[in-house]
């Protein structure tokens, strides 16, 4: 079992959306109070098994819909499983979207230290990676500008140069490889060729390329909720088929 | 508790408290100003009225409608930020894995730090009109504000979990805080009350809390001893409760922002 960095047992997950809007104000549910909201059931997740393997990079495809995110969140512990059990050895971090927190308002530095913080850096691990955070960004002479007058890309790059810092041992990434301007985005990649092999990654991905370079293997998650694993050219081919 | 969790408490405090008065011209002094102005308007409007009826000189009258005031507004701030504290959150929330309670007790701590604020105000206003404070007084000020702090963070364990589900909340509770405001006796005694009314006001814990604050402040009297004893172990019991109820359901909040 050592050698195991997630485990996915027999996972489900369905959501419950309202059909004609959610009764979320005690006004709607005063002037109806007989009508019961109706729900349709979504499925996201269908009985999904699965382990990855310590520093495995294990990669997730399919189309919209199919549950990617979901089990992402799932595996991170921002959603409960309906049933099924997840397991996971050792520190996680999501990577959901990059820049969690940032605030316009504040300035470069002061983000730096709360989405530091919030991706579990202690404060003075933040006072010892600030250069190098800023030097990686190539923000060096923007630190005490406020991110809201940052160009997308230099905020992103932020982003990216703090998120590589973040210590642990499991990685769950939603499409964020590689951020920015082509230069900055061959940096990216020179970080994730660094880590391959060193760490466990779970990465979402449309971007089928880089999927087929990196991974070990491949989750193919589908539309009607069953779900294949196994070689990563195999699994990308197959999928490609499919549209 | 680990250094992060620590760390992350007061990077978000500090957050809070820059957004809350970044690019007003006179920042911070905000926090003192509002409180300040409503104190003179009642101040103005009630000293000759209200002190006189409560058999107060208008020195007294004044530090007995800032301590109400004060006290007051600690746990309108408390209770209204404890309650919008997940759903404020819900971007952190609905992508990183780190303690969800963190996030309601840092928007407690800055319910606090503007009482610790304001409390000094008015420690300075009295002693400028002569107040003469007592050790023992303060000491019980300080238990009540405890116990006032311990009872609003085990409230906002229920209240910032149903506040994601029933959106109404917050105008119920502004609604609810406003008819609180009168139902405190915050800026009148409560001879002033007609006597068939005067049970809300007897029964009203934030009010007897604002009466043991003021004679504690005043005369340098310890009273309603049990009340507040009481309250501490409720507070404390809300607190363990709270807690469990919050870490149970908390995690099925995620899908409902």
């Amino acid at each position: 079992m050592e050698d195991i960095a997630v485990s996915v047992k027999n996972v489900s997950k369905k959501f419950r959306i309202p059909i004609n809007g959610k009764k979320e104000t005690l006004q709607e549910r005063f002037v109806n109070p007989f009508h019961k909201t109706k729900y349709v059931e979504f499925h996201a997740l269908n009985n999904l098994s699965f382990d990855v393997k310590k520093n495995e990079f294990f990669s997730v495809i399919g189309p919209n819909g199919a549950g990617k995110s979901t089990l992402l969140k799932i595996v991170s512990g921002i959603y409960i499983p309906d049933s099924g059990k997840v397991v996971v050895n050792g520190t996680l971090v999501p990577f959901l979207e990059l820049g969690v927190g940032f605030n316009p308002e504040l300035t470069a530095r002061e983000n730096v230290y709360l989405n530091g913080t919030i991706l579990g850096l202690t404060k003075k691990e933040v006072d010892e990676y600030i250069d190098e955070i800023f030097k990686f960004a190539e923000l060096t002479e923007f630190v005490n500008l406020p991110v809201k007058n940052f160009s997308s890309g230099m905020a992103v790059r932020l982003a990216f140069s703090i998120a590589i810092k973040v210590k642990s041992d499991i990685l769950v990434l939603d499409e964020v490889l590689a951020v920015g301007d082509g230069e900055f985005q061959k940096k990216c990649f020179n970080y994730f060729d660094s880590i391959v092999g060193k760490k466990t990654i779970l990465f979402v991905s449309h971007g089928l390329g880089a999927v087929k370079k990196y991974s070990d293997r491949v989750l193919w998650l589908k539309e009607d909720k069953t779900y294949e694993i196994g070689d990563p050219s195999e699994m990308v081919d197959k999928y490609s088929k499919t549209f | 508790m680990k250094q992060n969790d620590i760390d992350l408490y007061k990077q978000l405090v500090k957050t809070i408290f820059k957004m809350r008065y970044k690019g007003s011209i006179l920042g911070f002094l905000w926090v003192l100003l509002k409180p300040f102005f409503m104190f003179l308007i009642l101040f103005v409007i009630f000293s000759a009225t209200a002190g006189a009826a409560g058999g107060l000189t208008s020195k007294q009258y004044a530090v007995y409608l800032l301590s109400g005031l004060i006290i007051y507004t600690f746990f309108n701030e408390g209770f209204t930020w404890g309650m919008n504290s997940i759903m404020d959150r819900a971007d952190l929330i609905l992508k990183i894995n780190f303690k969800r309670n963190i996030v309601v007790i840092s928007a407690l701590t800055m319910a606090l730090i503007n009482f610790i604020i304001n409390f000094c105000i008015i420690g300075a206003i009295g002693v400028v009109l002569d107040i003469n404070y007592s050790l023992n007084g303060l000491l019980y000020v300080l238990l009540i504000c405890i116990v006032m702090f311990l009872g609003m963070y085990g409230i906002s364990f229920f209240t910032s979990i149903w506040r994601v589900y029933v959106r109404d909340l917050t105008h119920i509770s502004e609604l609810v805080l406003q008819l609180l405001f009168y139902a405190s006796a915050v800026f009148f005694p409560i001879e002033m009350v007609p006597e068939n009314y005067r049970f809300i006001v007897s029964y009203n814990p934030l009010a007897v809390f604002i009466q043991a604050v003021r004679n504690a402040l005043i005369y340098g009297q310890i009273i309603h001893l049990k009340f507040v004893l009481a309250s501490l172990v409720v507070s404390v019991i809300l607190v363990f409760v709270g807690r469990a109820y919050f870490e149970k359901h908390i995690l099925k909040v995620a899908e409902h922002f």
